[in-house]
């Protein structure tokens, strides 16, 4: 972290002579860390320091990090946790395959905040570091390693590559004070629209979220997604089968927000739309943020998330080390504590983030379950029972492709 | 006749306000307003969320410093490098001018991240990449021809009998350099340096693909807020983005001022002193 190098021409010159190749000695310590006792782990951590990159367009998750986890981390293992904001997750990878090429064993990231398609780019390229999460005491203690939200990240297979921190489900957003009873099916949601023209859109896949909305109505229009379990490439007749699908879509299309003619470009264009009131109804992955939004005066205060009766989309998002991380035992360290349930009910709180916690409820003790159940989610948020109860799985991602470009192609031009 | 500066005056007057006053109020207003909905005009009530998050966090002064040493460090190496090029691609026949042109105005018309993509394998082989250093490099390619354009153009209008002139009074190249050909070079000088400021504050990419999270500068902060739909924290950011670097021009504005007040005063003293 040289952030005020001494300022002169000469260095310039001085700089480009002094670098040398990496050095690889440390490789070979980093990886018995692998096997180590904990206690090893968290000597070695001592005064490291240890720089998550994460996206950093949330004011009240970069708060949580820089004012609740990292004095945390100072306090309680001596490691200096330092957020580094990231534009978008995607940027992490492009630049650890760089650092791959040009063989840089030193990298600055040692925690990164990834799942679905990242993390499949990640580990299809051996950007990640190695089968760390059984070092975990509490991923061993409160994490059910064999529940399919955990041993799976979008259909690819986790294998220890990275630990849960947090739950995401898909939840649509209303004004209640506006809509009463709002489309609890895809079959009620296209009367609703005849009903309220213009008052519904979805953003333009591939926009995250909107995509997520196609997906949902893939489920519900096409009989469910136990079919799509297997490879994308296995199923002969997957045209066919999204057809339906496409029919669908193009049928809300006339009724929809602008008649259809576009769509919102990303989900921040139509939480504008829904913020000042133009349409009637938005949608989130994020079951917290519409409580987040009304916090902030954003929303309205009759906001409020309500899910489908078919169950709605659900993921994990994860915390992964890089093949290089320069400190490797911090970040177990660090991990370790962003897993602990103090830390999971803190980030439960909508003052701190509002995010699902990625521990077995089960596993906790009954004081510990207490402190979760007692965090006050926010009029708008529904509770982690009704979330848990209705969660379908989310597909994997060339499932996903398929889908984005499939909409570009049956929806948007016809 | 009489009336019509006046009325021009006015109108520019007009004009400024409506091109450089009024696209800062929404701004204003959004940092500033907690829950401001169609259809009303102001915000139904105020909050300084935005601001005690930008304010209070301590990494929005690191990276106000950060952006502000890497425009200095980025405008010093231009005034370094494009007054001798300017000075030979001017007055010497140099073959292949329009060439060298070429090169150092290709920036503005090929985008420089496309340089950068490419540069960055490199920089990361030579250890440049998360360093000041590096951004600074990566920073010259798109603010190095609005310096160099400057002083060229400075140096189109300077005649080479001063500085004979200067000679045959005995003067030296330094000296020469100093008091003949610098007095006249510093208004294009200073039009450069704020050009390369300006410019240099306001990259993201290139910083960002460079500096690789370990440069943080105003810009890295804003633009995830930008893109990722806080609009509040990013209005907020961007007014304060705003008023750094009118301050930077008005700085630099200020000490060129300085600067020829005190070389009045020394002239005006040199001449008394003198029998």
């Amino acid at each position: 972290m040289k952030k005020y190098p001494i300022a002169s021409l000469g260095i310039l010159a001085l700089a480009l002579s002094a670098c040398s190749s990496g050095d690889a000695g440390n490789a070979t310590d980093a990886d018995s860390l692998l096997t180590d006792d904990w206690g090893v782990i968290q000597d070695a951590a001592q005064g490291q320091e240890v720089n998550m990159y994460m996206w950093g367009g949330n004011d009240n998750i970069n708060t949580y990090l820089d004012e609740w986890v990292a004095p945390r981390m100072k306090e309680q293992h001596g490691i200096e946790l330092t957020r580094v904001p990231m534009n978008d997750a995607q940027d992490i990878i492009n630049q650890l395959l760089d650092e791959k090429i040009a063989g840089k064993s030193d990298g600055s990231m040692d925690i990164i905040w990834i799942n679905g398609e990242n993390f499949k780019a990640a580990k299809d390229n051996d950007l990640l570091w190695g089968d760390f999460t059984g070092q975990l005491p509490n991923f061993n203690d409160y994490i059910d390693s064999d529940a399919p939200e955990v041993s799976q990240d979008f259909g690819e297979p986790v294998e220890g590559l990275e630990a849960p921190w947090g739950k995401a489900q898909f939840v649509f957003v209303h004004d209640e004070s506006k809509h009463e009873t709002p489309p609890k099916s895809m079959a009620e949601l296209a009367d609703w629209v005849q009903e309220h023209p213009g008052q519904f859109t979805y953003p333009a896949p591939p926009d995250f979220t909107g995509s997520a909305f196609v997906r949902q109505v893939l489920y519900e229009t096409t009989g469910g997604h136990e079919q799509y379990q297997q490879p994308a490439a296995e199923l002969e007749d997957l045209e066919e089968r999204l057809e339906p699908m496409w029919q669908y879509l193009n049928s809300i299309e006339p009724y929809l927000w602008r008649e259809g003619e576009t769509y919102p470009e990303s989900l921040a264009k139509q939480d504008q739309l829904f913020a000042s009131g133009e349409i009637g109804m938005t949608m989130s992955y994020d079951p917290a943020l519409a409580a987040s939004e009304v916090l902030k005066g954003r929303f309205p205060e009759s906001t409020r998330t309500y899910l489908l009766d078919g169950g709605t989309l659900a993921n994990t998002h994860f915390l992964s080390i890089p093949f290089n991380a320069s400190d490797k035992a911090g970040a177990l360290v660090a991990i370790n504590e962003l897993m602990s349930p103090e830390a999971q009910t803190a980030k439960l709180s909508p003052e701190n983030w509002g995010d699902l916690t990625a521990l077995e409820l089960e596993k906790l003790s009954p004081e510990q379950q207490q402190a979760m159940n007692e965090v006050d989610l926010g009029k708008a948020t529904l509770s982690i029972e009704e979330l848990e109860q209705n969660r379908l799985p989310e597909l994997s991602s060339d499932y996903i492709d398929i889908i984005e470009k499939g909409w570009t192609e049956h929806v948007a031009k016809e | 006749m009489k009336r019509h500066p006046r009325l021009l005056s006015l109108f520019v007057f007009i004009t400024l306000i409506i091109f450089i006053i009024v696209p800062f109020v929404p701004l204003l207003l959004s940092s500033l307003s907690f829950g401001w909905r169609w259809p009303d005009v102001l915000p139904e009530s105020w909050s300084f969320r935005t601001w005690e998050y930008v304010l209070n966090d301590g990494r929005t002064w690191q990276a106000v410093g950060i952006s502000l040493w890497i425009a200095l460090i980025v405008t010093a190496v231009n005034i370094l490098l494009a007054i001798p090029a300017a000075n030979a691609l001017v007055r010497y026949p140099v073959r292949g001018r329009w060439l060298f042109e070429a090169i150092i105005f290709a920036p503005i018309i090929i985008p420089p991240f496309i340089s950068v993509m490419g540069i960055h394998l490199t920089f990361l082989r030579l250890g440049l990449t998360e360093t000041v250093v590096g951004v600074v490099l990566a920073h010259i390619a798109p603010t190095l021809p609005y310096m160099f354009r400057a002083v060229m153009i400075s140096y189109q209008t300077l005649s080479v009998d001063w500085e004979d002139q200067a000679r045959m009074l005995g003067a030296r190249a330094v000296p020469r350099f100093f008091h003949v050909v610098l007095p006249h070079l510093l208004p294009g000088i200073l039009a450069g340096a704020s050009l390369s400021v300006l410019i240099s504050l306001s990259q993201y990419l290139i910083t960002f693909i460079i500096g690789a999270g370990q440069v943080v500068t105003l810009p890295i902060l804003l633009f995830p807020f930008v893109s990722g739909g806080d609009p509040g924290i990013a209005s907020a950011y961007s007014l304060l983005y705003a008023a750094i670097a009118i301050a930077a021009l008005v700085g630099m504005d200020a000490a060129l001022k300085r600067y020829y007040q005190l070389n009045k005063a020394s002239q005006g003293q040199a001449k008394g002193v003198k029998p």
